[in-house]
């Protein structure tokens, strides 16, 4: 991975963690605001409730005081008391209850007998024991109905004046009752009562506890149009309600879509002694929450992305901008190491990457400047090399001729005789010396001269063939060397001017002879390595030093008393020239071993 | 063919046919009582279809009256002259159907009517608003069909139902005192031996006769009168009160409910005849033998023994007279003979 694309990386990560921690709070935030809103909007409506109920409570209980207090009631108890015949008024609590808009009324002996009943007439002398507990501010009962059903009721308790018979009448919460309550669109109202069913068999028991009675019934959730659509989901609401009589409130969610989750509250009706007659359920959809919240949470997501976006593409721009100039050095330093040393960065600002640039550039002009003065000073040294050894060559047989010419200038003075093999003798000294000069002439022109490989598949086995029957006659005469040849038997085959090959492989081996002037094993030997093949040319010589081994290949250098120093120049140029390589191995008295290695040609 | 219409299966005798002017009746049994039976309500004769078999335009009748039209729900009677018992004195009878007990008391008090129903349990009230009355003496049993079958097959907890019932409340209170407490089939005043059947409630022995029991839940069935549905739901309250669990349920054309209030006729000239009347409407074929009252009591003993009908009130009819109306009495069933009531001229 690039720097650049790290550095991308690196900002891109760095910008969508901030986005996107950055959308996650706002979104919390905006979740808490709106579930506050929703608890708060719960709080109203059941504020509402509680009011509307007070208002109901007093309506009631103003009812009741006023039938009370009318002189039809109040001649009623008279004749009550009087006669003590409750027969005639058998009917009076459906026609007062009728009068007064009441849904129950019961009209209570002093005894705490029923005289009438306008809910169920049937029901006259049995006790109501509601009378006796009920205090004068309204409360819920329950009420049996002869159809063996029971209804929840609003009850209020007055005596008639001056009397102790009494009135309990009260008003049915049922669906009028939730239609009348203050319901907010998008808002269900729900009214369960669990004491419905089979009436006690004894008319005088009010219904028991709801937390006593049975499982949970949906059909019982009554609402405003009905039974209330889905009250199943409210099961556990309102058994939490029932159980703990304290208003319970959550989420519920009749399906797995978030929209259409409801937020509930669940809120017991007890009765004067505590206990849950019923549980008013309140439902407030969150669809319009959860879709606003959906829209805010797109618009995060849609600016969340967009400046992700942003992010990344300023991000590119600044990693551009930060690598560009490092690539460059990068670039400018491969062109380098690639031998390309006029390569030079363009510096840019005032920062630690144009310092840096600055001082590339600085360095490769450093280098250029100095592989230009090591290039001369070499050239120089290679030239006073050369001057040397070539002075060094032509002093030799260029004494014994100022020797032989001054020889043979004193020489004129002697007999003729004498001169003439005087003569004869200096001549051929002089013949000798010349040709010595052309010889050493003829090597430094071949070495300036070597010519072009001209390829061929040939087998390494061949070349090692050639060479060891050429100088294995010529070792023979010496009986102090032998050669040794190690072949592989497999082909070997090799892309290589075989002549050239043949003359840098002969090189080698005269070197090696020349390094055993005590004889010894000069060993030939050709072996396959992967895609190479290696010839080896050793020797049992005195060996080479360290600082010998790391100049032998220099032109010009020798150890050789007489040597030119170009014949392993040779030998590398014809190596490099068949894109191979050659090193050396030695150790002082251990010999020396030429390792040549060339690719392998291709079958 | 119309009697035996008339008494469905449980006609008391085997084949009826005309002979010339006569009808000739056999029977496997003697039939003592059959010509009370045939002056029953259920052996009106009418003349259904004329002699060459066309349905009449005209029922005419044999009585006093003779019918004129039926319009608007307005039944109008004229007077028959050539009735065999003579003419009456009333030229003509309007009846005006399907009127409630209130609006029939306003015509009466603002004379738009001569004669208006009084509930028996109406009574009183109407006394109270000073409407002359005239009340019969008991022609109607109230009593509770309990079914012998289903739930009820076993007759102890039929014997814990009859205990259970508290007519004393039903009398006083529904009927406003107009309803003659009985656990016998027919009055006190007509055999003399009612008092032997006890009418006293005994909650105690009906949760002892229940055993302990939970009888599966039971249903009462009522007409549409308002008065015996409440009659029907005091019955099921007393019977919560012993264990029993019963719905009040209106009556339907097949009977499914395994109790009802059924509202018997007591017909006819002498207790015999009136109990075969009784039994016969019951759906019992049990020919009761004339002027035995021992017999008469061990009929009815046994039958009530069965406890498939408890006996609960004897009521009377009983009819709102206007100002002008003199001399009208009331025949033998409660209904007013209009025959023998004439009209007090408004001038």
């Amino acid at each position: 991975m690039s720097l650049r694309q790290k550095l991308l990386l690196l900002f891109s990560l760095t910008v969508a963690a901030a986005v996107a921690a950055v959308a996650w709070t706002v979104l919390v935030r905006i979740r808490h605001v709106f579930e506050m809103r929703d608890q708060e909007e719960t709080a109203l409506f059941v504020s509402q409730f509680q009011r509307e109920f007070q208002h109901r409570s007093q309506e009631v209980a103003a009812a009741v005081n006023r039938l009370a207090k009318s002189e039809r009631a109040r001649a009623m108890a008279f004749d009550l008391a009087q006669s003590g015949d409750a027969s005639a008024y058998l009917t009076e609590a459906q026609s007062m209850a009728q009068d007064a808009q009441l849904d129950f009324l019961e009209i209570v002996s002093a005894d705490g007998n029923v005289v009438s009943s306008a809910q169920w007439p049937a029901r006259f002398g049995y006790a109501e024991p509601a009378v006796a507990s009920a205090s004068a501010t309204p409360f819920l009962k329950r009420e049996d109905l002869p159809d063996g059903l029971t209804a929840l009721g609003l009850f209020a308790v007055h005596a008639v004046s001056g009397t102790q018979v009494r009135l309990i009448g009260g008003e049915r919460l049922d669906q009028s009752f939730l239609a009348d309550l203050p319901v907010a669109p998008g808002m269900q109202v729900g009214l369960y009562g669990d004491a419905g069913g089979v009436a006690s068999s004894d008319p005088a028991v009010s219904a028991p506890h709801p937390s006593t009675q049975a499982a949970f019934d949906p059909s019982r959730v009554l609402g405003v149009n009905g039974n209330l659509p889905g009250a199943q989901y409210y099961q556990s609401l309102i058994d939490a309600a029932r159980t703990t009589g304290q208003q319970v409130s959550g989420i519920v969610s009749p399906t797995n879509r978030r929209e259409d989750s409801l937020n509930a509250t669940a809120i017991p009706l007890k009765n004067g002694q505590s206990n849950v007659m019923a549980v008013l359920v309140v439902a407030i959809a969150r669809s319009g929450m959860v879709e606003a919240q959906q829209r805010i949470r797109a618009i995060a997501y849609g600016v969340a992305a967009g400046g992700i976006l942003l992010a990344v593409a300023f991000s590119l721009w600044i990693a551009a901008r930060v690598s560009r100039p490092i690539e460059q050095l990068a670039r400018a330093a491969e062109e380098v190491a690639g031998g390309n040393w006029d390569a030079r960065v363009p510096p840019r600002g005032r920062d630690e990457v144009s310092v840096l640039a600055r001082s590339f550039n600085h360095m490769t002009e450093q280098l250029v400047s100095q592989r230009d003065r090591l290039v001369q000073s070499e050239r120089v040294a290679a030239w006073r090399e050369l001057a040397r050894r070539l002075a060094h060559e032509l002093k030799n047989p260029l004494f014994p001729l100022q020797l032989t010419v001054e020889n043979l200038m004193r020489a004129r003075d002697l007999p003729q005789a004498e001169f003439d093999e005087v003569f004869r003798e200096s001549t051929a000294t002089l013949a000798t010396e010349i040709a010595n000069l052309k010889t050493i002439i003829g090597r430094f022109s071949d070495f300036s001269k070597m010519p072009k490989p001209e390829l061929e598949r040939i087998d390494a086995r061949d070349v090692v063939e050639r060479v060891r029957s050429l100088y294995e006659n010529a070792a023979s005469h010496d009986a102090k060397i032998r050669i040794a040849v190690d072949v592989a038997g497999a082909p070997m085959p090799l892309l290589a001017d075989p002549e050239l090959l043949h003359r840098a492989l002969s090189n080698l081996v005269l070197n090696g002879m020349d390094a055993m002037p005590d004889g010894g094993v000069l060993t030939l030997s050709a072996y396959p390595k992967g895609e190479t093949v290696v010839l080896r040319v050793a020797d049992t010589g005195q060996g080479l030093n360290p600082e010998e081994c790391e100049r032998l290949f220099t032109p010009y250098y020798t150890t050789k008393q007489h040597g030119t120093g170009l014949g392993l120049a040779i030998v590398q140029s014809v190596v490099a020239d068949h894109a191979g390589t050659i090193t050396v191995e030695s150790s002082m008295g251990g010999g020396a071993t030429f390792i040549i290695t060339l690719p392998r040609a291709v079958s | 063919m119309a009697l035996n219409m008339a008494c469905n299966a449980n006609c008391p005798w085997t084949a009826v046919h005309a002979v010339g002017s006569f009808v000739v009746f056999t029977g496997d049994s003697p039939m003592p009582n059959l010509s009370a039976l045939l002056a029953s309500d259920a052996y009106l004769i009418a003349l259904t279809r004329t002699a060459d078999g066309q349905t009449p335009q005209n029922f005419i009748g044999t009585g006093p009256f003779q019918f004129t039209s039926f319009v608007n729900g307005q039944l109008t009677l004229t007077a028959n002259e050539s009735c065999w018992q003579g003419r009456p004195f009333v030229d003509e009878v309007v009846i005006t159907g399907n009127r409630p007990v209130r609006d029939q008391w306003l015509d009466l008090s603002a004379g738009r009517a001569d004669i208006a129903e009084v509930p028996p349990q109406e009574i009183r009230q109407a006394q109270q608003q000073h409407l002359t009355t005239v009340v019969s003496p008991p022609v109607e049993l109230l009593a509770l069909d309990v079914s012998d079958s289903g739930p009820l097959a076993n007759a102890v907890l039929r014997e814990a139902i009859a205990q259970a019932i508290d007519r004393g409340a039903l009398s006083n209170v529904i009927f406003q005192k107009r309803g003659e407490i009985t656990a016998s089939l027919l009055p006190q005043s007509l055999t003399g031996y009612a008092f032997l059947f006890p009418t006293d409630r005994d909650l105690n022995k009906a949760n002892e006769l229940r055993g302990g029991l939970t009888p599966p839940p039971l249903r009462i069935e009522t007409n549409g009168d308002p008065i015996m549905q409440l009659v029907a739901q005091r019955i099921a309250l007393n019977l919560h009160e012993a264990g029993f669990n019963v719905q009040v349920t209106l009556a339907s054309y097949t009977r499914s409910a395994e109790l009802a209030l059924r509202e018997l006729p007591l017909e006819g000239g002498d207790s015999a005849a009136a109990l075969e009347i009784l039994l016969r409407s019951t759906g019992e074929n049990v020919p009761v033998a004339r002027r035995d009252p021992m017999a008469l009591y061990r009929a009815e003993h046994d039958f009530l023994d069965l406890k498939t009908l408890v006996p609960l009130l004897d009521l009377p009819r009983a009819w709102a007279i206007g100002s002008r109306v003199r001399d009208l009495r009331l025949r033998a069933d409660g209904t007013p003979d209009l025959a023998e009531a004439s009209l007090e001229s408004t001038q």
